[in-house]
């Protein structure tokens, strides 16, 4: 892909969708793209040193205990909940078929956010939208 | 009982949720939020409502109630309300005052204001939001 | 009757490898295919080799510029060079299990500098093919493939090469333009010419990776001003506890512009270059303040990155992703979409495997691919040729000293550190075994049996220390960390209990 595709994509995705130009560039830079095969787990609970991951293209499930509690696909974004809590995960993010996904690592995750206030807040509300399904299953 | 303006600012510099702003952000906060008492029992957010902001416990207690669950507890320092405002769905919870409760309520617009020139805030809440996410899927689990 | 002498020259002149079909094929006489190469034909799996070039090499025929490696080889380092051991100290040699083909690196080494000259990189890996009796057919192109079967065709200037199982260790040399409007004016890094061709010159260099602070590492005595430019700022690697940012040997530029000597380094993207008769206008704009700015100068160079030159294999199946076109793979450098295709030496650093805090491991560099090719080789063994592995049976005694052991000084786990592990594993009827070097990704994401995988790691603070991952009933749960050790040393009481400890339920 050339610099204007990624541009593209990264726009396409709901994370992003309030930044500029310039920002996006800048996202792209920052963040790693990285291809994993199927089967393979990004997130894995109880580990420590886990990232920071939006979903480009393929799907993965997400998994407690060995059973699947969610799926997650293109412009899903995962992981910032250990980082910011400064715990691991307490999940597995498994792919179900070859993904790709944007990376950060987790140290430079808080940076990252301070830096992008519009990302943060979409965080925010993606947060807050999953503690009000969290409190109304229960 | 009230809080004088310097009261306030004191107070909320304890406040764990502005933990990180600084004096001109503390003092704005203090100007714009109200004060508002609840009698023993009294909803100060109902279920279904339109959110129009959020509230900090100043003094007493408050029980978080969705349907037939508790989902929290509170006292003086904690905050809640923000859902609403942040996602502008209907209150999803009703909070009751648990005995004789003040508040500080920070209007939706100020609050989104606030978020929007302080990152530190807006870092602080995302932590303490994950931090009830957590707590919250833990608990369904069990 | 013909004499020896005639003999002799038609044995020179007899083409080896000539079109037809495999069991395997290599592409690349570069170290990565320099390296499977000889695993192959130590595991006695017959393969052919190609390669475009007309000798050993890959790269390191041509790159660095400014004649330096970055990879060290310590001559000195209390280690005898056949040793395995001594791997740890030698970034650069390619690696063999009979002792008299390893560490050929400081031989050939003047004793100048830790640092190997070009010249002297690419001497060794002629003389690895030498020594270990690898066969190439240099001077044939790749030039472009098809499926047939259950089998590849690769089409070249020699004609067409058939095999189920296709190794391209083709490197990331092909130059990356970015398509910024006027970029026709700037050269690419793969074209700088000799450093006092830029005296006096006004030059701008767009990146500040590596290879960016390289050139104005090498220039800095000759081009002034220089202005380096990029988006995002520069990263150190010494910050990044990795090989990932600035390496140390280029940090010259950085500590001029901060002092204001005639280095500037910029946060800015580069909108366009206009050509002007004073020289080139470079149009950027400030990632601060989305101010334009702009640069007048003689020259630019784009040190903006390289791409993997795999031509028409997407077209086969080959799933590739990123800037540089890399490929999608699993864990054992098989193309996840295009089984039977398999990517040998720099291409493999696309496997990225645990990454923890965001450190990658060194599959970019010799270093570390040269192992990661082992993995790769023994796949193709087990899934095309039937050859297991050989899990050598353990003592329980001997677990715990085995795996300190391992931790601390098998080369592998050293170079690619949280990414590849020794590991054992106990089978069900009891017996310890011995799985060798894995990948450590593999090893914590698959089932299996019941056993521990050790690996040393560094965490976000640059602590280096031993970590443990435990496998019971076919998952690893967790990760467990020893303590580290000044020196690195693990193989003392404090260590052997801490580690009893953790695996205890499993191997003991």
């Amino acid at each position: 892909m050339n610099q204007a595709e990624i541009l593209d994509a990264l726009a396409g995705l709901a994370l992003f969708s309030d930044l500029d130009r310039p920002q996006l560039e800048a996202v792209a830079h920052t963040m790693s793209e990285e291809a994993f095969p199927a089967g393979q787990r990004i997130l894995r609970q109880g580990f420590s040193g886990s990232g920071f991951f939006v979903i480009l293209d393929g799907e993965v499930s997400v998994r407690v205990d060995g059973s699947d509690v969610a799926r997650l696909a293109k412009g899903d974004f995962f992981g910032e909940i250990s980082l910011l809590l400064g715990e691991p995960p307490v999940a597995d993010v498994v792919t179900l078929v070859p993904v790709k996904a944007l990376q950060l690592a987790g140290p430079d995750l808080r940076a990252f956010l301070l830096a992008y206030p519009p990302v943060m807040y979409r965080m925010l509300q993606s947060v807050s939208r999953r503690l009000e399904r969290a409190n109304r299953r229960g | 009982m009230s809080l004088d303006r310097q009261e306030r600012i004191s107070w909320l510099t304890g406040v764990p949720l502005f933990a990180s702003c600084d004096k001109d952000t503390i003092e704005r906060i203090a100007d714009t939020t109200g004060e508002l008492s609840f009698a023993d029992g009294q909803a100060i957010v109902q279920q279904g409502q339109v959110g129009n902001g959020l509230y900090i416990v100043v003094s007493g207690a408050v029980r978080i109630v969705a349907g037939a669950s508790e989902l929290a507890r509170l006292g003086p320092g904690d905050f809640f309300g923000e859902l609403a405002v942040i996602d502008q769905q209907p209150r999803n919870a009703t909070a009751y005052a648990d005995g004789p409760t003040d508040c500080l309520a920070l209007a939706s617009w100020d609050l989104i204001a606030l978020l929007e020139r302080d990152s530190g805030l807006a870092m602080n809440l995302l932590r303490e939001l994950a931090r009830r996410l957590r707590r919250a899927d833990a608990q369904l689990r069990h | 009757m013909v004499s020896r002498r005639a003999a002799a020259a038609a044995a020179h002149t007899e083409p080896i490898f000539p079109a037809g079909s495999y069991d395997v094929l290599v592409v690349g006489s570069g170290p990565g295919g320099l390296q499977v190469s000889y695993y192959l034909s130590r595991l006695g799996i017959d393969h052919a080799v190609i390669s475009a070039d007309p000798e050993p090499g890959g790269m390191f025929r041509r790159y660095p510029f400014f004649q330096r490696l970055l990879s060290w080889t310590k001559p000195h380092a209390q280690l005898a060079h056949d040793s395995t051991e001594y791997e740890r100290y030698d970034w650069n040699s390619l690696v063999a299990f009979e002792p008299e083909h390893r560490g050929l690196m400081p031989g050939l080494m003047d004793g100048s500098s830790e640092f190997p000259s070009r010249a002297e990189m690419e001497a060794g890996l002629r003389l690895f093919v030498e020594r270990t009796g690898l066969r190439v057919r240099y001077d044939t192109t790749w030039q472009g493939t098809s499926r047939e079967g259950d089998g590849y065709v690769l089409h070249t200037s020699a004609g067409d090469y058939r095999s189920r199982v296709v190794i391209f260790a083709v490197g990331i040399a092909e130059p990356l333009l970015p398509d910024t409007p006027g970029i026709e004016h700037a050269a690419h890094y793969a074209d700088t010419r000799e450093a006092a061709s830029y005296a006096d010159r006004r030059l701008f260099i767009i990146g500040k990776q590596n290879s960016g602070f390289e050139l104005a590492s090498g220039l800095l005595q000759w081009a002034s001003p220089i202005i380096l430019a990029s988006p995002r700022p520069a990263k150190l690697s010494v910050n990044l506890h990795s090989l990932d940012g600035v390496r140390a040997r280029y940090i010259q530029p950085w500590e001029d512009a901060e002092l204001g000597g005639g280095v500037y380094i910029l946060n800015a993207s580069i909108e366009r270059i206009e050509r002007h008769a004073d020289g080139l206008a470079v149009h950027t704009r400030r990632s601060d303040t989305a101010e334009p700015f702009v640069a007048q100068v003689d020259e630019v160079i784009a040190a903006s990155g390289f791409r993997a030159p795999l031509l028409d294999l997407p077209q086969v199946g080959v799933s590739v992703f990123g800037r540089s076109g890399l490929p999608a793979m699993d864990n054992a450098y098989q193309s996840a979409t295009a089984p039977g295709i398999y990517f040998a030496g720099t291409i493999g650093q696309a496997v990225s495997g645990l990454k923890k805090y965001g450190i990658p491991a060194n599959s970019g560099a010799v270093h570390g691919h040269r192992y990661n090719g082992r993995l790769l080789v023994d796949d193709v063994a087990r899934r095309w040729f039937g050859i297991e592995r050989p899990r050598p049976e353990v003592a329980p005694e001997d677990v715990v000293g085995r795996l300190l052991a391992s931790a601390t000084v098998a080369p592998e786990l050293w170079h690619q550190k949280s990414y590849l592990a020794r590991a054992l594993s106990r089978d069900p009827d009891g017996v310890i075994r011995d799985e060798g070097i894995v990948s450590l990704a593999e090893y914590v994401d698959a089932s299996g049996p019941d056993g521990v995988a050790i690996t040393v790691e560094t965490d976000d603070s640059g602590d280096i220390h031993p970590a443990v991952y435990v496998r019971r009933r076919g998952r690893v749960d967790g990760d467990a960390r020893l303590d580290s050790s000044p020196l690195h040393d693990y193989r003392d009481a404090e260590h052997r209990a801490q580690l009893a400890a953790l695996i205890g339920d499993v191997l003991a």
